[in-house]
């Protein structure tokens, strides 16, 4: 289940070719440029570690070294603090040393980060028909049919974050720009419920009580003298420490969300992972840390955590959905509507009523914000539910 | 914030501190710690002092901490020069994550050396052929390097 992050340019603006769309296919294999390949050979590092602690995770990483020194033959008492790869020593060259791991991460978030702010503008949709000018027939008719429903776009930086800043700033801007006060008072009241729940299971309050109030902080700005404006949270989301604190916060209650309910999430989770692994295995590798990308049961335990509906449109290059009575729609978008349980139990029938108050692009490892058009067009039939 | 939440680990460490280890600033810096860790009883490294460095990140707790050995450690994860092989140290770190728990997971790593991801393949070698060697060896530097 696991595609290593592979960035988010698009093809065209990555490449210009036609060739490159094939890329798109399939997000373990979605590579754009040479900057890329650092962080995923990083990544791999993470493929195929075992637990050797249940309780801990301290499971020893699989980095190769080719030769050790002789190590039976102490020479020191205290070992100097040096970067572990003199010029002078053979050992360990097959391994990066930390510093050298950090250096590269750092310089390729760097490079990124000159790309692309954690958020952008909103963009109207022709920039994605620009951008596949030269794409696939598909793709092309599917932005066409995207554009009955949607009219902008808004980028969010490809870091393995995309899912939670492009939920969180969709989220929050749709509250400053509704001024909605009530959404605003159930929301700050279920995340202030979160710090019981995330401290039973197991996480300290000092790992997250400040994000959380920066949250709230946030929020509860709304309807003061002083209220939180589209500018200050774009300002506040391109922000190099808020941002991700952030984003922690969302990784934390998507984890908890997913532990409280382990019963209903382990199955996905086996479905998706080749190797054994718990559920409490999973959210410590594959939610907690940052730059985790997400996957349908990180997004099914977002909008329960917070309940919230988040529809997910996805363009990429599967054939369109069969259509009762229309036949096979080639240019058909998919998309999914995750619907938190308690709303779509109380609208029980009426399900489908729920709108999603959170609208994301899917694109083969990216997620992307997606402005809807004004209701005029709702709930057409042009995007088929999947 | 990357001092605020290191502020709240010391107080956190200083409030509830773990019963095999110690750790808190080496000066005046924050972001520079030092810390002990007791070899675990139920292994070689029984009755040793280790000295860990630590070193905190701008971007903490964002990225992880930087944790070496200062006092020689014969372990398939841990090379001659104190770097650790521990995967919450690297890919798998995470902001949820705190000093105390990356050392008491330092501690089982005492316990539990994990052979077949080595950082030193010789011990590994030594350590999955020959226990014993290993065992009077790691015991031997021990003696030699972490007491007294």
């Amino acid at each position: 289940m696991r595609s290593a992050y592979a960035g988010n340019e698009s093809p065209a603006r990555a490449e210009s070719s036609v060739g490159a769309i094939s890329h798109q296919q399939n997000a373990e294999t979605f590579t754009d440029g040479a900057e890329s390949r650092p962080l995923q050979s990083v990544g791999d590092h993470s493929v195929g570690v075992s637990f050797a602690d249940n309780t801990l995770r301290t499971s020893v990483n699989s980095v190769s070294a080719a030769v050790g020194d002789s190590v039976d033959e102490p020479t020191a008492e205290i070992v100097s603090s040096t970067p572990i790869l003199g010029p002078n020593q053979g050992e360990e060259v097959s391994r990066p040393t930390d510093d050298q791991i950090i250096a590269q991460e750092n310089s390729i978030r760097a490079a990124e980060a000159e790309k692309m702010p954690f958020v952008g503008t909103v963009e109207p949709l022709s920039a994605l028909e620009e951008e596949y000018r030269q794409g696939s027939f598909v793709f092309r008719e599917k932005i066409r049919s995207l554009e009955m429903q949607y009219g902008s776009m808004r980028r969010t930086r490809g870091d393995g974050n995309c899912f939670f800043r492009s939920f969180m700033f969709a989220f929050m801007e749709k509250l400053v720009q509704d001024n909605d006060l009530t959404e605003r008072n159930r929301v700050v009241t279920c995340i202030r419920q979160w710090k019981a729940k995330l401290i039973a299971v197991g996480f300290q309050e000092l790992v997250f009580e400040d994000a959380m109030e920066i949250v709230i902080d946030q929020l509860n700005s709304l309807g003061t003298t002083e209220p939180l404006n589209v500018a200050q949270l774009e300002a506040n989301m391109r922000d190099a420490m808020l941002s991700p604190m952030i984003i922690m916060l969302l990784r934390m209650l998507t984890s908890a969300e997913i532990q409280r309910r382990s019963d209903f999430f382990a199955p996905f989770i086996m479905g998706m992972c080749d190797d054994e692994i718990s559920v409490e295995q999973f959210c410590r590798r594959y939610v907690e840390p940052m730059g985790e990308e997400s996957d349908h049961v990180h997004i099914v335990a977002l909008t329960n955590a917070l309940q919230v509906p988040i529809r997910v449109v996805y363009l990429d290059r599967s054939v369109g959905a069969a259509m009762a009575g229309v036949g096979y729609d080639s240019a058909a978008v998919n998309h999914h509507d995750f619907v938190p349980d308690a709303l779509s139990e109380s609208a029980s029938a009426a399900a489908a009523a729920v709108k999603p108050r959170v609208h994301v692009l899917y694109r083969p490892g990216h997620y992307d914000i997606l402005y809807p058009l004004p209701v005029t067009a709702a709930d057409s039939t042009q995007i088929a539910s999947c | 914030m990357a001092s605020k939440r290191i502020q709240k680990e010391l107080q956190d460490l200083q409030r509830d501190p773990p019963t095999s280890c110690s750790a808190g600033p080496a000066g005046d810096d924050l972001f520079h710690w030092q810390a002990t860790i007791m070899g675990p009883g139920d292994s070689p490294y029984s009755g040793g002092v280790f000295f860990v460095m630590i070193h905190f990140p701008p971007d903490y707790p964002f990225k992880p901490p930087k944790v070496q050995f200062q006092t020689k450690v014969y372990h398939p994860n841990v090379n001659s020069q104190g770097s650790i092989c521990l995967d919450i140290l690297k890919e798998q770190w995470s902001p949820a994550l705190t000093i105390s728990k990356v050392l008491l997971s330092i501690c089982s790593l005492l316990t539990d050396p994990n052979p077949d991801d080595p950082l030193v393949p010789e011990i590994a070698h030594i350590y999955k052929t020959d226990r014993q060697r290993y065992e009077e060896t790691a015991r031997e530097w021990t003696r030699k390097y972490a007491m007294g």
